[in-house]
């Protein structure tokens, strides 16, 4: 019924020796008999003292069967011996009579078991006055270890009156009356560990002193400490309520709170004195080793509940009381890209509470700041080659640009993957910053710039002749590179717009690089921002896939003109043709048409008559035939300037071949007839307008291959180029700037009409909703696009209000 | 093997799994580690540990009772039944003094389970006797004064029916 040490700390100690078989000779003097049946309490007492004793103080002699079993008898007459031998003699369960006497009869031995415990204490107690530190230790170890192994035996001799006298006791709710067991550890810890307890609390501080010699790295006896601080895990066992059960109380008072506040004040001293000497990067190792060290003495000789608390002081000592300094040096880690140090500070500061948002708030400070120096430093490069090339600043490199941007994501994304482990706070902060400086940056002054970049950076990816792009798996990586820039644009409208352009270029202009890039860039973009997004830049794909091919050969004595955009599977015909080649005037011009829909092509054909030159009409009128027979009631636009034509230069050696646009093709043909022209002669015959034949003029002027004199255009004779294959069909500067102008203003179109749409949408939904639910909704179904202006809100509602699709209430709107 | 030495100086050599259903014995073999002398029994007669042997004999593979009574809810179940298997039943269907007898070396030796046994016997031997057949039955002298005895019968009036 007592409460007995686990079976392996039995083996460890030597068993009782028994008589024949021990090492050690039992002890002549066993009694062969036990006092009568109804012995008197000073009788069976002086019977079962000497078996305690035995027990106690001569445990090694051991104990015969015999002897055993007369000490246990004799508690058991002793218990049952009341008035009533027989029926009524059923201790415990008997009622009446019985009761009484055996309750006397039990509290008896209790009483002189207690008073016998306390001697023998009060006698161990004496024999350590003088002992102090080690050899305390050493003494109260040991003596713990044989009182208990004795107190666990003398409990199993008295198993009859824990059974029955202290069971009832108990059980009628009388308090300070316990197993047998357990009283001997309450008699330990009132009168042997409360007693060195008062005394300066010597054992205590003692195996403090222990510990601290072990942390300094001196030998100590660990199982010695372990023993000892058990102990007071097992004083603290107690049997309140009939239950049995270890209660840390004693432990935690008399022990945890000590050992605690010395750990604290033990590492608040070394942690100051390391880092008066040490750098950080050490220290932080050092914090390191010690945690770890901790915890494993914790294993070593303390009692597990101990854990928490410990590596709290520690924490504390260690890491919060130099958390202002440790994150001062965070900052310094970055810069220096000390990346095992900013793990190290990572682990430990992920231990406090909190301790890690004021690095997430550096490290994104600090990301930030990166990103902007980075693009400054592009937009210098760019100002400085833009100085020397004569051009304006404001030329920068989209690949340049977005590559800046990039690096300084990716090596960030490294740091948050190795070194925070990927932490969800840090990638988090990573985003803030990328966002920030993605979308606010030296060259990006408006939120508009940087969508704009991004896209001329795909365009660059996925045209032709990229060099990058030599095999698919790295322009599958630029792809992807762009598509970690792109989830941080604000404004992915104008990214879209600008995309849709730019494909529309690069399928009139036959320079997409691969099908399957394109389609695996659409899918990208689809996957960040769903089908909506990304439907018509898919049909353009498609349709494109669809177009129809017409092929004819048209040769002129001077320049060949063949109106073409090639496509792959038609170059072997066309050259084939070419070898034909004759003099079948107007008949065999190579031609190729996209058709596409307004709907999804963001194309304008440009404000301006053409006329088109007669080398071309008849392949025009043709086509134009052709289509409106299978497609009635649908209107062609021909869209001139985004044409592409191969021009050959027969007057020339070698016949240079010129890729040019419509435009220009136009106004070359037009010297086929005379080598010189005016510029009215010119406007005259190509019906342009001032707008498109002047900057058509000056670039062919530029590229050498018309002279001008005043108003007078020659054709140079003695064109000279180092490659055959000349493309003078060049956006023309003031052409792009014009396209981005025109794409804001599409965007802004655009936009007016998804914050209308968006407004509608909640109040179908809503009904009613106060105004400024309203717009936060709105902001919050618009953000995923770009970010919406409060004020434009504003207007849209207004503005639908106006068209009476919503009402005014009483503060709030109805539909 | 375990030799058993009753007070009236028969020896008996049993199983060491047998002698163990006797917690007593069983703590001593722990204890002390055993030794090859007889273990004195002086509570106990011959005739009378020849039963609770034949008794641990036949329950020697039952699992032990769980050392402590801690736990009050296996306590509760222990207590609460009440049923008595069928060996059992015809082990305990003795005389009265042998069963007294028998209970008293359970307690003794420690051993719950044959205890408890004992002591529903004798419950059920009670159950829906009066006063005056229980008497009769333990051979139980009617110490109430009439007057004690007519104030219990009223104490107890609604346990009647």
């Amino acid at each position: 019924m007592g409460v007995r040490p686990k079976k392996n700390k039995l083996e460890q100690v030597p068993e009782m020796s028994s008589n024949g078989k021990g090492h050690i000779e039992p002890v002549a003097d066993e009694p062969t008999r036990g006092p009568p049946i109804t012995a008197d309490l000073p009788t069976a007492w002086g019977f079962l003292e000497a078996g305690v004793d035995r027990i106690m103080l001569n445990f090694t002699a051991g104990m015969t069967n015999h002897y055993y079993v007369l000490c246990y008898t004799t508690c058991y007459n002793y218990c049952t011996n009341t008035k009533g031998i027989g029926a009524s003699g059923l201790a415990g369960r008997g009622a009446g009579a019985a009761r009484g006497s055996a309750n006397v009869m039990g509290s008896d031995l209790y009483n002189k078991l207690t008073d016998y415990f306390k001697r023998h204490i009060a006698r161990l107690r004496k024999q350590c006055e003088t002992l102090s530190d080690v050899a305390l230790i050493q003494y109260y170890y040991k003596e713990w270890e044989s009182y208990t192994r004795g107190a666990n035996y003398v409990s199993r001799l008295f198993t009859y009156l824990n059974r029955y006298w202290v069971k009832r006791e108990k059980d009628e709710g009388r308090k300070g009356v316990y197993p047998v067991y357990i009283l001997a550890l309450v008699q330990w810890k009132d009168h042997m560990f409360t007693n060195l307890y008062d005394k300066n609390n010597k054992l205590v501080n003692a195996v403090l002193q222990q510990i601290e010699n072990h942390r300094n790295g001196e030998e100590v006896d660990t199982t010695l400490l372990k023993g000892v601080i058990e102990s007071f895990v097992t004083l603290g066992m107690n049997d309140d309520n009939g239950q049995q059960r270890a209660t840390l109380d004693l432990y935690r008072d008399k022990f945890q709170t000590h050992f605690l506040a010395a750990t604290e004040a033990y590492y608040k001293k070394e942690s100051e004195a390391f880092l008066a000497e040490n750098s950080i990067s050490d220290y932080l190792k050092k914090v390191e080793a010690r945690l770890e060290e901790e915890a494993r003495r914790v294993d070593l000789y303390l009692h597990n509940s101990t854990t928490k608390g410990l590596m709290n002081k520690c924490d504390k000592a260690l890491i919060v009381d130099h958390m202002a300094l440790l994150q001062e040096e965070f900052q310094k880690m970055l810069d220096a890209d000390r990346n095992e140090d900013l793990a190290r500070t990572w682990t430990l500061l992920a231990r406090i509470p909190d301790g890690l948002n004021p690095l997430r708030e550096t490290f994104e400070e600090h990301v930030k700041k990166s990103g902007l120096a980075a693009v400054q430093g592009v937009a210098a490069a760019a100002s400085a080659a833009g100085a020397e090339a004569g051009a304006k600043a404001d030329a920068v490199d989209p690949a340049a640009y977005i590559q800046a941007l990039l690096s300084v994501h990716k090596k960030n994304a490294d740091v948050v993957e190795k070194a925070f482990k990927g932490e969800k706070g840090f990638g988090e902060a990573l985003g803030r910053a990328c966002k920030q400086y993605c979308n606010h940056n030296a060259i990006a002054t408006t939120t508009s710039k940087s969508p704009e970049l991004l896209a001329s950076y795909v365009n660059q990816v996925l045209s032709k002749g990229n060099k990058e792009a030599s095999d698919d798996a790295n322009m599958e990586e630029s792809l992807n590179e762009a598509m970690t820039i792109f989830k941080y644009i604000d404004d992915k409208d104008v990214f879209q717009k600008f995309y849709s352009k730019n494909l529309a270029n690069r399928l009139v202009r036959q320079r997409s690089a691969s099908d399957e890039a394109e389609a695996s860039m659409i899918s990208k973009l689809k996957e960040v921002c769903g089908v909506d997004y990304t439907i018509r830049l898919q049909k353009m794909v498609q349709g494109k896939l669809r177009c129809c091919l017409f092929q004819v050969v048209n040769i002129d004595d001077k320049l060949d003109v063949l109106d073409v955009t090639l496509s792959k599977e038609t170059t072997a015909e066309f050259k084939e043709r070419m070898r034909q080649g004759g003099d079948n005037v107007n008949s065999d011009i190579d031609f190729s048409i996209i058709v596409g829909s307004t709907v999804n092509w963001p194309i304008n054909p440009q404000q301006t008559e053409f006329s088109i030159p007669k080398q071309l009409s008849s392949i025009y009128e043709r086509f134009k035939g052709f289509y409106t027979t299978n497609h009635s009631g649908r209107k062609l636009t021909w869209v001139w300037h985004l044409s592409n034509n191969e021009i050959k230069m027969n007057f020339t050696k070698p016949n240079y071949i010129l890729m040019a646009s419509s435009y220009q093709t136009a106004i070359l043909l037009q010297f086929n007839d005379t080598h010189s022209l005016s510029y009215a002669e010119l406007a005259e015959a190509t019906q342009l307008a001032d707008a498109q034949l002047k900057p058509v003029l000056n670039l062919l002027v530029k590229a050498k291959l018309l002279l001008v004199d005043g108003d007078q255009y020659d054709l140079n004779m003695n064109f000279k180029s180092k490659k055959i294959r000349i493309n003078i069909n060049q956006a023309i500067r003031a052409e792009q700037k014009q396209e981005s102008n025109d794409v804001m203003k599409a965007v802004d179109e655009d936009r007016k009409f998804v914050y209308q749409a968006t407004i509608v949408r909640i109040m179908k939904m809503r009904k009613t909703l106060a105004h400024q639910a309203l717009i936060q909704e709105t902001v919050s179904m618009i953000s995923p696009q770009f970010v919406p202006k409060v004020s434009h809100i504003k207007q849209a509602i207004d503005h639908l209000i106006d068209k009476e699709y919503l009402e005014r209430a009483e503060g709030s709107r109805d539909t | 093997m375990v030799t058993l030495s009753t007070n009236d100086g028969e020896k008996f050599e049993v199983e060491k799994p047998v002698a163990e259903r006797s917690v007593l014995i069983k703590n001593m073999m722990e204890d002390i580690g055993g030794d090859d002398q007889p273990i004195p029994l002086p509570n106990v007669s011959s005739s009378v540990l020849k039963k609770v042997l034949e008794w641990c004999e036949h329950h020697k593979n039952d699992p032990l009772p769980p050392a402590t009574d801690a736990n009050d809810a296996t306590e509760e179940t222990r207590r609460r039944n009440i049923d008595i298997s069928e060996w059992d039943g015809k082990f305990i269907q003795v005389d009265q003094e042998m069963l007294f007898e028998i209970i008293l070396a359970a307690n003794y030796l420690d051993i719950k389970p044959l205890l408890d046994l004992g002591c529903k016997t004798v419950a059920n031997m009670i159950k829906g006797k009066t006063p005056e057949e229980i008497r009769k039955l333990f051979n139980i002298q009617n110490d109430f004064t009439p007057e004690e005895e007519a104030q219990i019968k009223r104490e107890n009036e609604w346990a009647e029916e």
